[in-house]
């Protein structure tokens, strides 16, 4: 059941359209609801600058309509979705990890006893919508740490889900050099999300994410994935690269990743961490924009072609705006996702472990007015910020994390990119409009407990 | 310009530009256009599917012949395979599942020779409207009377009751008859599509030609799209100002030479058509119909209309005003419909055309008073509280003809050829009356009030059908020149101290008066004074109208003194 907490309306500045053009013609898109029509000219002129007619004719194609949540909405589901701390160690030390290799600074000194796995599971199998997918996620530090952990709870889960006739998947982030023949078999064997963490190639991979014993990480991630990226059974993998101002550039890591064998591989910027020389700022915004936009441009062509988006910023991105993918929060933190730390405490969010404005409860019930004034405090209407931003139901204020981390510069890269990938499904959709065609017909995939319109 | 054309992109955008009333959702099985019962019925044993093969699997597990003089069926096939999985799986008794595999083991090589087959001797079950009973094959029952039967065997199995208990006897010479128990086969399952046990091919292996070479004889311009005959022609170049492109043609014609619009199609066009053996042969050169027009490549959406809704705060204004648009539209009907002379007066064909223009003016005029009343009830949903104050005003002018065109005077006025010209214009879609609803509509679809949306979109489909109207009196009363079917072309207002006119203004008040108090009330308490006002104006002011205009003027309702049926601008 979700409840509706409050309406937040909307700042009276908030643009109601935006006007994008792309090789396919001229475009608006109506922000609330992310709707994109096609404008014959005479609608381009009255979309072209702001006016009472336009913002009229926007507010009417932005109306809501049967089956829509409205936007103004602060509304809170029961958890769907939960992610299991399960180490507190990492065998790699990478400098920019949010985590600090699990142990979140010392706030998670111990893994994830069976114990507080088993009462996480229970209570989420107990409260969540029996009728949509439920996911339990595994992370850490490095999950495989734990592994027998991992073992116990998926095929705790697995039984009790088959047994109460509940479609319980499993998602997993790994840096994948700890993986054994066992646990590609487990990965193989259910329905499993499988994002390993991989910068690029041997040089970049080994600089940026060293084995905290010195050693080749590249080469273990290239021998231990190997076997599971050519038979991956049940499990869906992809590939999810950090990328840092020092090294801004994409095609070729993308390239070099995608040799091993990975079909996806995502790029994250580093916007917070560690490392202070490490986050994106100002003037290397732009410059990353032009790395990315450089690299979907390429997969686009090939999309024209008929073939499949490997980019999955582009693919996640094209997908969302073809449905109209339109939300006030970035992600489910506090909502329907919560990451249960190895103490048994659910914070919000996996990457605010041992943060108390993030402690929502635990596996005995979370605290009602905590949550919803979590939710309340992030809706996107309550971001000043986005008051006047036609992207704000698209990128939804980003990840609450990074949100300090928010400058102009990085806002006008989410813009710039969200505007390449307007054009692009207006173009793509426009000589393929079967492209999407599953995902119409309502197939879907592997939850994934976060929203990756934003990039 | 209150309205701009585009087109839907994404799925969000075609959910908003779909009909609110239809969400879109996923349909099982093929579109309702394609199936079974969209098909043509009206001849045996079927154009689209051999009907007869409907029954052939109308008990669970065999499949059976219905005979040629539809009196016996014969066992053609058992489903052994089907028997084990349900037995296995409890669906199916021990005996039963026996019965069958008697039957089963013991089938001849050809079941196609009557004398050797396992042949449907005797039915038990409820045959719809016979009644339940039992009947043996061949059938020897009345067919009338108060024992009647079903004719022959395969009515006798058409009629019975889906999903009901059946037993049938079956029998082959020279082995012991079989009785089998099972449940009449259902025609389609839960999603409403075909059900499984029809195999693919099955209900169209006993035709001999498709369904497109029974249709070329047929020639009446009659069928529903799924089922063309005619439509408009494919692929007309972009901004053509040829009109062939927007004439219907044969779709099975012969010439389909590309890039030039075909011939019109005629009644008599069995000589351009395809020949029947080349639509058997050709059949896949006709094109898939959409949207009325013939598509040789991928389909394109046409551009809809969006219309920019009123500032919520302005719509009782814009409706005030609607209301008294209707009001002033009508009072011009009148004035037209009292301008025609008496059908009486006049001889032949003429007199016709006059009856009918001045019949069918009438009708709008009368349908205008429901756009009042519809108008009435919309602004009374939205009212906080009693009282209310019902919308009697006239306006002084009406919306523009063109986009961005001023607001129009509508004087009183014979119905010249001019004059008729403005109705149709007035009438027309997108702009004039019709544009000022569509944003009354968006103002109300933005404020999410489906009842009065409805109102508004009932208003809307009328004005539609006047414009049709307008256009076909237009098209009567070309053949005659205008001095013949008006009372004069250059009717003037009555003087002032004409008696008639001024009879005419105190019968009005009085409609007004009674109007204003039936409006003012809830739907029910008002009808008596609502009905009072109906009484008054179809009587006293009607005939007031015709004294007006036989004493030579054009009926001409002046703006009365009281506030409540003042006059009223146009907003700004």
């Amino acid at each position: 059941m979700i409840r509706t907490l409050a309406y937040l309306p909307a700042g009276p500045a908030a643009p109601a359209f935006h006007r994008f053009r792309s090789p396919a013609g001229e475009h608006v898109l109506i922000v609330r609801h992310s709707r994109i029509f096609d404008l014959p000219p005479e609608a381009a002129a009255v979309f072209d600058s702001p006016s009472p007619q336009a913002e009229g004719l926007a507010e009417a194609l932005g109306r809501s309509t049967e089956g829509e949540a409205p936007l103004e909405a602060v509304a809170m589901p029961e958890p769907q979705s939960l992610s299991l701390n399960v180490s507190a160690s990492c065998n790699l030390s990478c400098s920019y990890c949010y985590a600090g290799r699990g142990g979140f600074g010392g706030l998670q000194p111990e893994p994830m006893s069976w114990a507080v796995a088993r009462a996480a599971i229970d209570r989420l199998l107990a409260v969540a919508d029996p009728s949509a997918p439920i996911t339990v996620g595994f992370l850490g530090g490095e999950p495989f740490v734990n592994r027998s952990l991992i073992h116990q709870a998926v095929q705790y889960a697995a039984d009790a889900a088959r047994s109460r006739g509940l479609d319980v998947r499993f998602s997993v982030t790994t840096n994948g050099t700890l993986l054994r023949a066992q646990d590609v078999d487990l990965l193989r064997s259910h329905p499993f999300a499988v994002t390993v963490s991989i910068d690029g190639g041997a040089d970049l991979q080994n600089a940026q994410r060293p084995a905290a014993s010195g050693g080749d990480s590249f080469a273990l991630l290239r021998a231990r994935t190997r076997a599971l990226l050519e038979a991956p059974g049940q499990a869906r993998l992809s590939a999810r690269a950090t990328v840092t101002r020092h090294r801004l550039d994409l095609t070729d890591r993308f390239d070099s990743i995608r040799a091993l064998g990975f079909p996806e591989v995502g790029f994250s910027p580093l916007r917070t961490g560690g490392d202070a020389e490490g986050p994106l700022r100002g003037s290397d915004w732009p410059e990353y924009l032009d790395a990315l936009t450089g690299l979907a441009r390429r997969e686009l062509r090939r999309a024209l072609d008929g073939g499949p988006i490997r980019l999955t910023n582009l693919a996640v991105a094209l997908k969302q705006l073809h449905r109209g993918a339109s939300a006030p929060y970035p992600c489910g933190a506090g909502a329907g996702y919560f990451s249960v730390s190895s103490s048994g405490t659910w914070y919000a969010c996996h990457r605010a472990i041992g943060s108390p404005t993030y402690e929502l409860g635990d596996s005995r019930g979370l605290d009602e007015a905590r949550r919803a004034r979590f939710l309340t405090d992030r809706h996107v209407h309550a971001q000043a910020a986005c008051g006047t931003c036609w992207a704000r139901y698209l990128c939804s204020g980003g990840c609450h994390q990074e949100a300090t981390a928010r400058t102009d510069s990085s806002c006008g890269f989410i813009r710039g990119w969200l505007d390449f990938c307007l054009a692009a499904y207006c173009e793509l959709a426009d000589r393929h409009p079967d492209y999407w065609e599953a995902e119409d017909r309502g197939a879907g995939s592997a939850a994934i407990h976060t929203r990756e319109v934003s990039p | 310009m209150s309205t701009v054309k585009l087109l839907a992109r994404n799925v969000a955008a075609q959910r908003r530009a779909a009909d609110p009333r239809r969400p879109p959702r996923l349909v099982p099985g093929n579109s309702v256009s394609t199936r079974l019962e969209s098909g043509v019925g009206n001849c045996f044993p079927g154009l689209e599917c051999d009907l007869r093969n409907l029954e052939r699997r109308f008990f669970p597990f065999l499949e059976v012949d219905v005979l040629e003089d539809l009196d016996e069926l014969r066992v053609v096939s058992v489903d052994k395979a089907g028997i084990d999985a349900a037995e296995a799986s409890g669906a199916l008794d021990a005996a039963t599942a026996a019965a069958y595999r008697t039957l089963g083991d013991n089938m001849p090589e050809t079941p196609t020779t009557t004398n050797a087959a396992w042949m449907v001797r005797v039915i038990e079950g409820t045959f719809g409207p016979f009644g339940t009973r039992t009947l043996s094959l061949p059938l020897s029952v009345d067919s009338f009377g108060p024992e009647r039967g079903p004719t022959d065997a395969w009515t006798a199995i058409r009629t019975l009751t889906e999903d009901t208990a059946v037993t049938i006897e079956v029998r082959r010479a020279g082995v012991a008859p079989v009785t089998l128990r099972g449940r009449r086969a259902r025609y389609l399952d839960d999603n409403g599509a075909l059900a499984d046990m029809f195999l693919p091919g099955e209900l169209t292996q006993s035709l001999c030609s498709p369904w497109t070479h029974d249709f070329r004889d047929c020639a009446c311009f009659y069928w529903a799209s799924n089922h063309p005959d005619i439509a408009l022609p494919p692929d007309p170049p972009a901004n053509t100002a040829d009109i062939r492109w927007d004439l219907r043609v044969d779709w099975e014609r012969r010439d389909r030479t590309p890039g030039q619009p075909p011939a019109p199609a005629t009644a008599d066009g069995p000589e351009a058509q395809m020949a029947h053996h080349e639509i058997n042969r050709d059949w896949q050169k006709l094109n898939f119909v959409l949207e009325d027009r013939e598509h040789t490549g991928p389909y394109r959406q046409k551009p809809r209309t969006i219309t920019t809704p009123f500032p919520p705060a302005d719509l009782e204004r814009q409706l005030r005003y609607a209301a008294g648009v209707e009001i002033a539209v009508m009072q011009a009907y009148l004035a037209a419909a009292f301008s025609l002379r008496d059908p009486e007066s006049v001889t032949g064909a003429l007199a016709d055309d006059i009856a009918a223009a001045q019949y069918e003016i009438m009708r709008i005029a009368v349908s205008e008073m429901r756009h009042i009343r519809g108008v009435r009830d919309v602004l009374a949903a939205l009212a906080p509280a009693p009282p209310f104050d019902p919308p009697l005003r006239v306006a002084t002018r009406v919306p523009g003809l063109k986009a961005n065109d001023p607001p129009l005077a509508l004087p009183p006025s014979a119905l010249t050829r001019e004059r008729l010209k403005v109705f149709i214009e007035i009438e027309g879609p997108n702009l004039a009356v019709d544009g000022l609803y569509n944003r009354i509509l968006a103002t109300l679809e933005l404020m999410g009030n489906a009842r009065s949306e409805e109102a508004i979109r009932r208003i809307m489909t009328e004005g539609e059908d006047h414009q049709k109207v307008f256009k076909a009196i237009q098209e009567w009363l070309r053949p005659h020149e205008e001095v013949r079917y008006l009372r004069a072309v250059d009717l003037a207002r009555p003087p002032a101290g004409n008696l008639a006119h001024d009879d005419l203004q105190i019968r009005y008040r009085a409609v007004l008066d009674s109007l204003h108090k039936g409006y003012s009330q809830t739907t029910v308490s008002g009808a008596p004074d609502v009905n009072a006002a109906r009484n008054a104006m179809i009587g006293p002011l009607l005939a007031a109208c015709e004294t007006v205009a036989q004493a030579g003027f054009v009926v001409t309702f002046d703006f009365p003194p009281d506030p409540r049926f003042a006059a009223i601008d146009p907003p700004q």
